[in-house]
């Protein structure tokens, strides 16, 4: 399998590097952060915000800016327009799940995306006094586990509403949507901390903290104990069960796809 | 007189290609609403850690909200749908079409086409005013409904003014796509006051890409606070930027070798 990635690795690569003018788009979608990063310190000019001070916020969105990226998923929109297109069919021909190629894309361009994002957002991080980050082994470990976990339930949620193509043309609507959602829902916008008690009750249990805030809440020290414990296991509960979803929708979809002209 | 029977027609074809794909229509005007209520809830969270922003309460904020919502439904309604248009048809030459007929080219270029999924966010905007209002117990007197209607009107014809300017870039450039997803990244400072974001932020968002202008301004007509000077500054800039884009489209499509000349 490895070996198989390997080479999956090395296409995208050529591929990722061919298409680097994509990279300023996504550089935009950063644009949001900064955004409400200003706007959140503009609040926390005069005093601390719901326990967070200015440096906090910093440290929040930089932290939520190297998960975001980490955590980026577009495979939705290529499967759409492979469905769509009739292009899956020779992908099934091989005789490699067209997951994986998506996937070993995925992390390629994971690669170049730190090449920019990490020293940014270490230079901000150093540059900012007062910055207070948890950085034992043990916590670095949670965090990079964490990461994984957000990733997994990222991509799989994405791979699954991608899917939806094989029974709707609308699925560009539905991936702009849930894109929306998770904006909010995930903590790019707001730390969930900062929202309404009542909110964080009810988000706790759904599967959008866990592609951002938690890593985050983790790296700056804020989660720990049995909470940490109970954040990983509803992380892991949640992976699983996309992990599953995906398999299972795949399989009942390929038995009735037909694409255009087959 | 024969400009408004062509907008009408180009109206009407564009209502019947959008019936014919009503699937599609549910799903873009659901998907405007969703996005409201995102812009909504990203202003909104703030207000339930502080009484004001940038020194607007919950209700004015709301105003501002409600505005850019608006605007962004008028840019999916009009302005997306033709500018894309455009860059496609420069793109692979059919643009010789547009500029044979005899018709202004600006207008036919700009106006052409509609997606009429865009008033579910021009609806969700004006839900959002109407909230805020009743919540706040404001009525706008008519001389601010007054002044409101020509800071919004100034507003709409700056938006198109840049949208116009981004298209014209196309005849050199071919693929302004990142222009104008910069241009919407940057919208998003819209739906908040301009006063919130530090001093060089709210210079640029004022004078360089005048946001401020707006939401900020013409919800301060709303609530009757904006100095009569800044609606004449309002139309001024309209009027300038509406001159200089329209000018710079004619040099553009000068410049046009069509694909296959």
């Amino acid at each position: 399998m490895w070996k198989k990635y390997l080479a999956l690795g090395k296409a995208a690569w050529a591929l990722t590097v061919e298409y680097r003018a994509q990279i300023v788009i996504w550089m935009m979608s950063s644009i949001l952060m900064v955004i409400m990063l200003m706007v959140w310190l503009s609040i926390s000019r005069d005093g601390d915000v719901n326990g967070y001070s200015s440096a906090d916020f910093v440290t929040y969105f930089m932290i939520g800016w190297i998960v975001r990226n980490l955590t980026a998923v577009w495979s939705s929109w290529e499967l759409d327009f492979a469905i769509r297109e009739g292009r899956l069919s020779p992908m099934l021909l091989r005789p490699i799940h067209p997951i994986h190629s998506e996937i070993a894309t995925n992390w390629v361009e994971k690669l170049l995306r730190m090449i920019i994002v990490l020293p940014i957002a270490v230079t901000v991080l150093l540059a900012t006094p007062g910055v207070r980050l948890t950085l034992t082994p043990l916590n670095l470990f949670a965090f990079v586990l964490s990461v994984a976990g957000a990733w997994l339930i990222a991509f799989m949620s994405d791979y699954l509403i991608g899917m939806l193509a094989f029974w709707t043309t609308q699925t560009s609507a539905f991936i702009h949507g849930f894109y929306g959602v998770r904006l909010v829902l995930s903590g790019i916008i707001a730390p969930i901390a900062m929202f309404p008690q009542a909110a964080q009750d009810i988000l706790r249990w759904l599967p959008f903290p866990y592609m951002l805030n938690f890593s985050v809440d983790i790296a700056m020290g804020r989660t720990s104990g049995e909470h940490l414990l109970l954040g990983f296991a509803i992380q892991f509960a949640w992976a699983v069960l996309f992990v599953a979803a995906v398999w299972i929708v795949w399989k009942i979809a390929i038995r009735s796809y037909s694409a255009v002209g087959a | 007189m024969r400009y408004f029977r062509l907008l009408a027609l180009f109206l009407k074809s564009n209502l019947l290609m959008e019936l014919e794909y009503r699937a599609n229509f549910v799903a873009q005007a659901t998907l405007g609403v969703v996005w409201a209520g995102i812009a909504f809830i990203s202003v909104a969270v703030f207000f339930t850690q502080t009484e004001a922003l940038g020194g607007w309460t919950y209700e004015q904020a709301l105003i501002i909200v409600a505005l850019s919502t608006i605007i962004e439904g008028a840019i999916q309604l009009m302005l997306q749908p033709n500018v894309a248009r455009i860059v496609q048809m420069v793109r692979e030459g059919t643009m010789d079409f547009v500029l044979t007929k005899p018709v202004n080219s600006q207008f036919l270029a700009t106006l052409r086409y509609a997606r009429y999924s865009g008033l579910a966010d021009i609806a969700a905007g004006v839900g959002i005013m109407l909230f805020a209002l009743g919540r706040a117990g404001y009525a706008p007197g008519a001389a601010a409904i007054a002044q409101f209607a020509l800071m919004f009107a100034a507003a709409l014809v700056i938006v198109y003014s840049i949208w116009l300017l981004m298209a014209a870039l196309s005849f050199w450039f071919v693929k302004i796509d990142n222009l104008t997803e910069l241009f919407r990244a940057l919208f998003d400072t819209a739906r908040f006051p301009v006063s919130t974001f530090p001093g060089l932020v709210r210079i640029l968002l004022t004078f360089v890409l005048p946001i401020a202008f707006m939401t900020t301004f013409p919800a301060q007509a709303v609530l009757g606070r904006l100095d009569a000077a800044m609606t004449i500054v309002a139309v001024m800039l309209a009027g300038l930027l509406f001159a200089f884009s329209a000018w710079f489209w004619r040099r553009a499509v000068l410049s046009y070798s069509s694909a296959s000349s």
